[in-house]
């Protein structure tokens, strides 16, 4: 017998060889004092590797992964709230709010909203995702969309009824905003993920840098949950289209919110000056992402 | 279950799962430094570790009301580790395995144990070493061999058989060899490895 390779030797000691032909190995294994090195030295690989002590985690990326976790209880908390409020609101029967494994629920929850130009408030549930209650209009809506939501307040977890009985007064001119807008009323402020970016934006190449930051899997980025201003400001930039991401970023080296939201066929991002609410889109650039 | 009477990995998770806002911290820290060993040695690179086990945490985070309890949540835990470690590979699979700025932040890592230089040495060569084994082949080794998991466990976590977890640490053994016998001392069969390297003779 020639001698041994160290993958066989290695599949020896592993007890993957059979036993006709292990015993042939062992049998030149006794007689072989330069196979019996090798197999010793591949003993020696499993020690070595196992007398490698086990790593403590950098101090710093504990502190990450502290943050990281204590922004993704807040939002479960926020997201568990808006259920609870909701039950204890009107009373009527919900469907709980869908947990949609590993992705950025939040975005996806309600991002839904008035429309309401006079009359109009079209009412339609995306994505399958039930649309789990529609409130009374805030103060500033028309007395038109409060009585729609009402209508449609009448089958909250019957979303296609609610739909219908909302469409049924609705204007022309909502009907054709198609069926991808969705109608909600104001003061349901879906929770949102804010990712931690450190790129520096500018007008030049302002497109070719958001491509750039796309391609950052959103996953690598810290989060923190929004202020209740970016959120505000998300949704007076993003309007109804559905938003992808939100990032603090910085815009010629001053702090600001990137928001990309699908609008239509092609992406359209936007950076938000830090004073952009509610009540005052700030937008300092913005581009379309085709 | 912990000695100490401090709540067993399923307890933490049910409570998690539940609503309590401290339960999955609790559990997730009880085993971070393992998880961040997995992620580490399968990534051989530090930044593209840690935030392999930020994924792999917040997803473990979310879908924990998967959990079904077929296994220990220790080797649930771990195995979304493994995944999210595997899948940064495959997408970085075109760029080199290492850089000098890896080996930097590796030195850095090591230098937080207060250590002799020779042992500083020998974790780097093997940390280089792994470097070189095919990605599979790393994660079952990096299981079996170094955090001392067992290949039932090892197979389970990798969701494969115990006989391909055999063969991968093999391999992966054998391939290593030659790397790492200058580390394991003045043994006088160092000389003779070479020559049966070569092939038969």
């Amino acid at each position: 017998m020639t001698h041994l390779d160290t993958d066989v030797l290695a599949e020896f000691r592993a007890g993957l060889i059979t036993r006709r032909r292990g015993a042939r190995i062992a049998a030149h294994l006794a007689g072989c004092a330069r196979c019996t090195a090798l197999d010793d030295q591949l003993a020696g690989v499993c020690s070595l590797l196992a007398a490698v002590p086990v790593p403590a985690m950098p101090d710093s990326l504990a502190q990450r992964l502290d943050a990281v976790l204590a922004a993704e209880v807040a939002q479960r908390g926020m997201t568990q709230g808006d259920q609870a409020e909701r039950a204890d609101g009107d009373g009527t029967a919900e469907s709980p709010a869908p947990r949609r494994p590993g992705g950025d629920r939040g975005f996806r929850l309600l991002t839904l909203r008035v429309l309401a130009p006079a009359a109009a408030v079209v009412l339609l549930t995306a994505g399958g995702y039930g649309l789990s209650r529609i409130g009374l209009g805030s103060s500033t809506e028309s007395a038109a969309s409060t009585s729609a939501g009402r209508a449609a307040q009448a089958a909250p977890t019957a979303a296609p009824t609610a739909a219908a009985s909302a469409k049924s007064g609705a204007h022309a001119n909502a009907r054709a905003a198609g069926p991808t807008k969705r109608a909600v009323p104001q003061g349901i402020t879906p929770a949102i993920v804010v990712r931690i970016s450190h790129r520096n934006f500018s007008h030049a190449g302002f497109e070719q840098q958001v491509q750039a930051e796309l391609r950052v899997p959103s996953g690598s980025l810290a989060t923190q949950a929004a202020s209740p201003q970016v959120r505000g400001c998300v949704q007076q930039v993003a309007g109804t289209y559905r938003v992808q991401r939100v990032e603090s970023v910085r815009y010629d080296g001053s702090p600001a919110t990137l928001i990309v939201a699908r609008t239509g066929a092609d992406d359209t991002a936007w950076i938000a000056a830090p004073d952009c609410s509610a009540t005052h889109s700030h937008v300092l650039d913005t581009t379309s992402l085709p | 279950m912990p000695d100490d009477g401090s709540p067993a990995d399923h307890e933490l998770l049910r409570r998690h799962v539940a609503g309590d806002a401290e339960a999955f911290g609790e559990l997730f820290r009880r085993h971070r430094d393992r998880l961040w060993a997995v992620a580490l040695r399968t990534l051989c690179d530090p930044e593209e570790a840690a935030d392999a086990l930020q994924d792999a945490m917040v997803s473990a985070f979310r879908r924990a009301a998967d959990f079904r309890g077929e296994s220990a949540v220790t080797t649930w835990l771990h195995r979304i580790v493994v995944n999210a470690s595997l899948d940064r590979l495959r997408r970085r699979a075109a760029r080199p395995a290492l850089s000098t700025g890896d080996e930097q932040a590796f030195e850095a890592l090591v230098a937080q144990d207060g250590d002799p230089a020779r042992a500083s040495d020998t974790k780097l060569d093997v940390d280089a070493a792994l470097g070189l084994l095919a990605p599979q082949q790393r994660a079952a080794l990096v299981l079996v061999d170094m955090l001392g998991f067992s290949v039932a466990d090892a197979a389970a976590i990798l969701d494969t058989s115990p006989g391909t977890v055999k063969s991968r640490c093999a391999r992966a053994r054998a391939r290593l060899l030659p790397h790492l016998a200058h580390l394991q001392g003045n043994r006088s069969a160092s000389e003779s490895v070479s020559p049966a390297q070569g092939g038969d003779t």
